[in-house]
């Protein structure tokens, strides 16, 4: 699939933009601070409803035009083709008074729920700050899942949405419960019947995130092997593993707040349960940390709280990679996304390069423009042209960035 | 300094209080009432003050009224054996105007949501009990909480409170729209009206 066209309007430093985009790779090259990474922001959106880059959502609407106009919006536009048929995502921003931002959405210029909206348009992105996905905490190991499988899973991204709803709502209550109970006892009749309810809802929702997630973790850890072989030479082995947060396949230990560890994990990662089978050990788990969950006020088990490992011949990466392995197993997971995306809709995503090139040796920039060749199309950022071969450049659509304008170049190939 | 004078700040303050108002609208309606006729603000003035002086609770169902109890607790003709219990007042309109339901209400005045601090306690719940022990007995009571999920988290809390009790606790019917399109509606709305499917007559 590819993008023909991207309108912006007032959206960060673009006031207008409208782009026709040709298939094939893409280069787009600009000082820093020009608007490169916010053209791939833009299109990230129009894949997944929300901004994967750390930076304020306050922030995505011009701020010129919060401060001059009175009723202040920013609007997205992409034109998709995807098999041989061709549709239109917008996305509306609207800024309220109260400084939170509400978001239109529209298929074709029908109005649609996020959700309805993820996924019609599939996108991989890769940043600089990728690294900090092995690195980092498994607070963001978790929404990499969550963004990636809600793009080509609807059953899971309405899982999660009711999960995270569920979820509020029972950490309220089980503070409340907390403030006003003897936690000598077990909760009462009382106290059970209000808990009923979210208890059920969140076995049945967060089972089904555990099931797809081990079905998708399994997945990428077959295709991020064969990837990491081919970036290490056939040196090194990479393995990836889901760590629930609790054992679905096991009656529950004492222990139930930490994540698995990789030998207690070992043993059940190969067989798959059922949402049902989940859903009543997970049910199991939490009447076991009944007493605990409220004197604490918080949920303490369920996929709020899984992690996974990325292991490099036996070693865990996140406590002992090499920042050279780290770099490597970020690279790798990111490229078995785009298998995983093929695999599950048959189609090339979009591949978004945010100036990644920079940290890579001539080796793995060959593989980068290899695979930028093999897709679709793939719009890549850079500040220097020379980054990429003579061939590569010859064959790609060249776009200069300046200032919040984009031009169409052409440069002289010796 | 103060930039505006107190009356037109205070009445900013007030109407930025209410629920989906911001700062910016409010202002905006304090100037148009300054602008309007006096007779408009009057008249508003006026609404304000009958709506609580007024208005009071049922002591029965809770519906708002203006004589307690309410004209629907006091009407002879309405069936004593069913109660149907809603979220709002609101809910009672919307059900009186089918005209086909004609037993008695009990108004919650809201949902269980602890997010906003609202639990069982907050909501007239427990005043539901007794009234099943009036004679004649009640034989059942219809939930009508909304279908999302803090209705949905009312009516199971309100199940379970009514568990071994000599009355039948049905729950209403969720289906599709009429004058929907089978082809819009969302996945949760179809699988349910496919679940909660009759038999043709
Ligand atoms: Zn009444």
């Amino acid at each position: 699939m590819h993008l023909t066209r991207l309108s912006l309007i007032n959206f960060r430093n673009y006031a207008r933009l409208t782009l026709a985009l040709p298939p094939g790779p893409i280069l787009l090259r600009g000082d820093n601070a020009q608007g490169k990474t916010n053209l791939l922001e833009a299109i990230y959106f129009l894949a997944t409803t929300r901004s994967s880059f750390a930076r304020a959502e306050r922030q995505l609407v011009n701020w010129q035009t919060m401060e001059r106009d009175p009723l202040p919006f920013a609007r997205l536009e992409g034109h998709v083709r995807r098999n041989s048929n061709t549709f239109q995502i917008d996305i509306t921003l609207l800024p309220s008074e109260k400084g939170t931002i509400r978001k239109e959405m529209r298929l074709n210029g029908v109005k649609k729920r996020a959700l309805d909206v993820v996924g019609q348009l599939n996108a991989v992105l890769f940043l600089p700050e990728d690294i900090e996905l092995v690195t980092g905490s498994p607070s963001a190991r978790r929404r990499y899942l969550d963004v990636t499988l809600c793009q080509i899973d609807p059953t899971y991204c309405r899982a999660l949405t009711q999960y995270n709803k569920v979820l509020s709502q029972r950490n309220a209550l089980l503070k409340q419960l907390g403030e006003r109970g003897n936690h000598e006892t077990l909760p009462g009749r009382d106290e059970e019947d209000q808990l009923l309810f979210w208890d059920e809802q969140l076995t049945e929702q967060g089972a089904l995130l555990i099931v797809r997630r081990q079905k998708a973790i399994a997945d990428l850890d077959r295709l991020g092997r064969a990837r990491y072989r081919l970036l290490s030479d056939q040196q090194e082995t990479f393995r990836l593993h889901y760590a629930p947060s609790f054992d679905p396949q096991r009656r529950p230990l004492l222990d139930y707040q930490r994540p698995l560890s990789l030998e207690e994990l070992l043993p059940s990662a190969q067989a798959e349960l059922t949402v049902s089978e989940v859903a009543e050990a997970f049910k199991q788990h939490l009447r076991r940390a009944r007493r605990e969950e409220i004197v604490r006020g918080v949920t303490l088990v369920g996929p709020h709280r899984d992690d996974m490992h990325f292991i490099v011949n036996g070693v865990d990466m996140t406590l002992y990679g090499s920042r050279g392995q780290q770099r490597t197993t970020a690279l790798a997971l990111k490229l078995a996304e785009v298998d995983l995306m093929i695999q599950a809709t048959g189609e090339s995503p979009l591949l978004l390069l945010d100036d990644v090139m920079s940290e890579l040796d001539a080796g793995r920039r060959a593989r980068v423009m290899t695979m930028a060749d093999g897709v679709d199309q793939a719009i890549i950022t850079t500040t220097d042209w020379s980054d990429f071969t003579d061939e590569f450049r010859a064959q790609a659509c060249l776009l200069q960035v300046t200032t919040g304008r984009v031009e169409s170049v052409t440069l002289d190939v010796k | 300094m103060q930039l505006l004078v107190e009356p037109v700040a205070r009445l900013i303050d007030e109407f930025s209080r209410l629920p989906g108002i911001g700062p910016k609208t409010a202002s905006r309606l304090v100037f148009y009432l300054l602008r309007a006729p006096e007779e408009q603000a009057q008249s508003l003035a006026d609404a304000l003050r009958d709506l609580r002086a007024r208005i009071t609770f049922c002591s029965i169902c809770f519906n708002i009224t203006e004589s307690d109890p309410c004209a629907v607790c006091t009407d002879e003709k309405r069936d004593r054996s069913v109660i149907c219990v809603v979220e709002e007042p609101l809910d009672v309109i919307a059900i009186e105007r089918t005209r086909d339901y004609h037993g008695l209400y009990h108004v919650l005045h809201g949902t269980i949501a602890p997010v906003e601090g609202i639990g069982p306690d907050e909501l007239h719940i427990a005043d539901l009990l007794p009234r099943l022990d009036a004679m004649p007995p009640v034989r059942e009571v219809i939930i009508a909480t909304n279908p999302n999920m803090e209705g949905e988290a009312t009516a199971m809390y309100i199940a379970r409170q009514l568990e071994g009790r000599d009355v039948r606790v049905t729950r209403l019917a969720r289906g599709l729209p009429v004058g929907g399109d089978l082809e819009y509606a969302d996945e949760v709305t179809l699988s349910r009206a496919l679940s909660g499917r009759q038999t043709m007559e």
